[in-house]
């Protein structure tokens, strides 16, 4: 059907196994970018209402171009449910804020919802699963309450006390969670791996800061004539004295140029551990040989071309990152692939899906 | 593929099949059948039957970009091809495609672009505004506390001891602010509250909280014990919690970046950032604005309190000739000393524009 039928063998270079399935992505930007100015025209000129069918159009692009062997992905949302979705979740938050205004008792309560969040990822996760198929077989997602509890409120809750060291631990568990909870039809996914590559990770992305940083501290403190140390004080409160501004604003850029790619590269860094430890029920095991420097300066250049061009190039740098994670990574099959089979599921709503959309929680599927 | 013979003439698109819910995948084809009123699956290999429906009962997704076509048939079985035409010729063209062409790369797309950058326009300079005013009259009232006292938190782990200031001198401030409160708007959330802090870090100054918590440095107390010049002060910190000033600029900020999350979507991971920090330097034009306002508000309390209505000028005269200002204006929470006491000694005539 398409050219991602022929697997040659120079699309297997790269990958450990001569079985390797490299990843296809037949997306082009060009095609993207009507559907995406599309969407942000009817999504503003319709007050937003518009927006539940473009995300539905959206991701359709996008997992309908993502491909293993030829066979594509899929997503079967409507618009309507997203849109019923995310009426319900605004209403009930209008709702308890009027409640919490007649009566102090039910403000208090806000913290009843803390428990409640566990719940809504669960259902955000299971709506999306459920909508997205490969190869006309249907994901799926099987929450627990508490499991969820633990790895998306209290793991990262007691880190703060560890002083984030013990972070990756928790990263660690909530990849185990999200992705052993996972099957595609009968068969189930399952997540198991050693913390290291989760500590090199977060080694990478805090020797970043503190390389930047430095370089940033010794230009200020030139720019300023003082000694570095000294540097310190002014964040006490002492005087400025006389700077000029191009200096302060070059090492501003440069600690921005230090925070900013640091959770990048740590993702970037994680998402090889996180494919290197994944397998599908049946043996099938995944790969992926994405670089992390590679996705930072994908990232970088893509910040860059999308604000120089007033977002327009937006659709070109989304389709340029997806097209780099994608063909970079590599599904290892122990078997036919023709050998997956759907289970019958009951009926969803996208109340969770909404309240994950609204918080900016990133609960998509790893691709 | 060869094409499929058909026992009635027409298009017969190939592509692929699959049964409901498997993901084995059949090289297959359709074609009419049963006198032309009927849609066949066959599987192009065997040429074995897979699928029979009448014409309406086989469905067909709309389109999107150069994805195939699907079609499904009432069984479960799903075809996939990308014989666009062959389908259309075979079951018509849906009107649902009208988007699909909508979306289509060619030069009548410049003019949704025309539409999308005024709309956004609109949206940033109007709608973001509607938005945060309909946000602040829904917020419930334990919120602005919560902020508040989460705040005080921060500052008394950070830049913040205990004040050491004598209770008379205490007392002194508080019965100014008390004689100011008798003037003031009606707190939006909850009462005004004053407290007092040892603040060397940011020396003489006042901070207001959306929750109606008012933070008097100790320097300002010491440096400044001019009633006078403490009203205008404490006026200008009442006003900006009166016209709900930093509740609306966290709301803007908030409403900024999930405005931009709904329409747009996932921006990717750097830009993400830098959209955080850009909004930053946008807010602060809006802030500085605010400042101008509660400078001008204040005055007028601070006046209708029977205090010296150039109290705060008063004040920032004195600042400005301690300190150098060595920010640049775009960079800065609130305008140039100079031309704060200007507009509130009414130099440049007119109030300053409150919406820039």
């Amino acid at each position: 059907m398409r050219d991602a039928y022929g697997i040659g063998s120079g699309e297997r270079a790269g990958a450990s196994s001569p079985d390797a399935v490299r990843m296809s992505f037949t997306g082009s930007a060009r095609e993207y970018f009507g559907i995406w100015i599309v969407n942000l025209c009817l999504s503003i000129f319709t007050l937003g209402i518009y927006s539940a069918w473009a995300k539905v159009r959206t991701r359709r692009f996008f997992l309908g171009h993502t491909g293993i062997g030829g066979r594509t992905f899929d997503y079967h949302a409507t618009g309507l449910q997203i849109l019923v979705g995310r009426l319900i979740v605004i209403a009930l938050l209008i709702a308890w804020s009027i409640a919490s205004r007649m009566s102090p008792v039910v403000a208090a309560f806000g913290i009843v919802f803390i428990f409640v969040m566990p719940w809504l990822i669960n259902r955000s996760l299971r709506f999306n699963a459920a909508m997205t198929s490969w190869s006309n077989v249907r994901f799926r997602f099987e929450g627990q309450y508490w499991r969820a509890f633990l790895v998306f409120l209290l793991y990262p809750f007691l880190c703060i006390f560890t002083l984030y060291l013990a972070y990756p631990y928790a990263a660690r568990a909530g990849f185990r969670y999200r992705i052993g909870r996972h099957r595609i039809g009968d068969h189930g996914f399952a997540f198991d791996g050693g913390v290291g590559p989760f500590y090199a990770a977060f080694a990478m992305a805090i020797l970043w800061v503190a390389a930047i940083s430095v370089v940033a501290i010794v230009i200020l403190a030139g720019a300023l004539q003082v000694s570095p140390a000294s540097l310190a004080d002014l964040g006490r409160g002492a005087p400025p004295g006389d700077v000029s501004p191009l200096p302060v604003f070059l090492a501003y850029l440069l600690f921005v140029l230090a925070i900013v790619p640091a959770s990048t590269i740590y993702t970037a860094y994680v998402r090889r551990a996180v494919y290197d430890g994944m397998t599908l029920e049946g043996g099938h095991r995944f790969e992926s040989r994405a670089s992390a420097g590679r996705i930072v300066m994908i990232a970088i250049s893509n910040a860059f071309a999308v604000a120089l061009s007033a977002g327009l190039l937006l659709p070109w740098a989304q389709v340029r990152m997806a097209r780099y994670l994608v063909t970079h990574t590599w599904v290892i099959p122990a078997g036919s692939l023709d050998a997956f089979h759907s289970r019958a599921e009951a009926r969803q709503t996208a109340v969770g899906d909404a309240y994950t959309d609204i918080e900016g929680f990133d609960v998509g599927p790893a691709i | 593929m060869s094409a499929p013979r058909s026992e009635f003439p027409g298009p017969s698109p190939a592509g692929d099949a699959y049964s409901d819910g498997s993901s084995r995948r059949v090289a297959a084809h359709l074609r009419r059948t049963g006198g032309g009123t009927e849609i066949e699956l066959v599987a192009s290999g065997s040429g074995q039957r897979l699928a029979r429906a009448g014409l309406s009962e086989v469905r067909r997704a709309t389109r999107l970009g150069s994805l195939p076509s699907e079609v499904a048939f009432p069984g479960g079985w799903r075809f996939l091809s990308d014989d666009h035409r062959a389908i259309d010729g075979l079951l018509g063209t849906m009107p649902a495609n009208r988007l699909h062409s909508l979306e289509a790369f060619r030069p009548r797309l410049a003019l949704v672009v025309v539409a999308v950058l005024f709309g956004a326009f609109a949206v940033w300079r109007w709608g973001l505004g509607l938005a945060v005013a309909l946000a602040l009259s829904v917020t419930p009232a334990g919120l602005p506390d919560v902020i508040d006292s989460g705040y005080v938190r921060i500052l008394d782990h950070t830049l913040a001891s205990p004040s050491g200031l004598a209770g008379e001198e205490q007392r002194k401030v508080r019965t100014v602010f008390d004689r100011l409160l008798g003037f003031a708007p009606q707190p939006p959330y909850g009462d005004y509250t004053l407290h007092f802090r040892g603040m060397p870090g940011l020396g003489p100054n006042a901070l207001a909280l959306p929750g109606g918590t008012i933070i008097v440095s100790d320097e300002l107390v010491e440096q400044f014990p001019d009633a006078d010049m403490q009203a205008g002060v404490l006026a200008h910190e009442i006003s900006h919690v009166g016209e709900k000033h930093g509740l609306g600029q966290l709301y803007r900020n908030v409403g900024l970046f999930a405005l931009i999350g709904l329409l747009v979507g996932d921006v990717g991971p750097v830009l993400e950032d830098m959209l955080l920090e850009g909004g930053i330097l946008l807010s602060l034009s809006y802030s500085r604005s605010q400042e101008a306002e509660a400078d001008r508000l204040g005055a007028g309390l601070a006046a209708k309190a029977g205090f010296d209505p150039d109290g705060l000028a008063r004040f920032l005269d004195s600042l400005g000739s301690a300190e150098g200002s060595p920010v640049p204006s775009w960079l800065s929470t609130h305008p140039p000393t100079e031309e704060r006491v200007r507009q509130l000694r009414g130099d440049s005539g007119g109030a300053p524009d409150s919406v820039r």
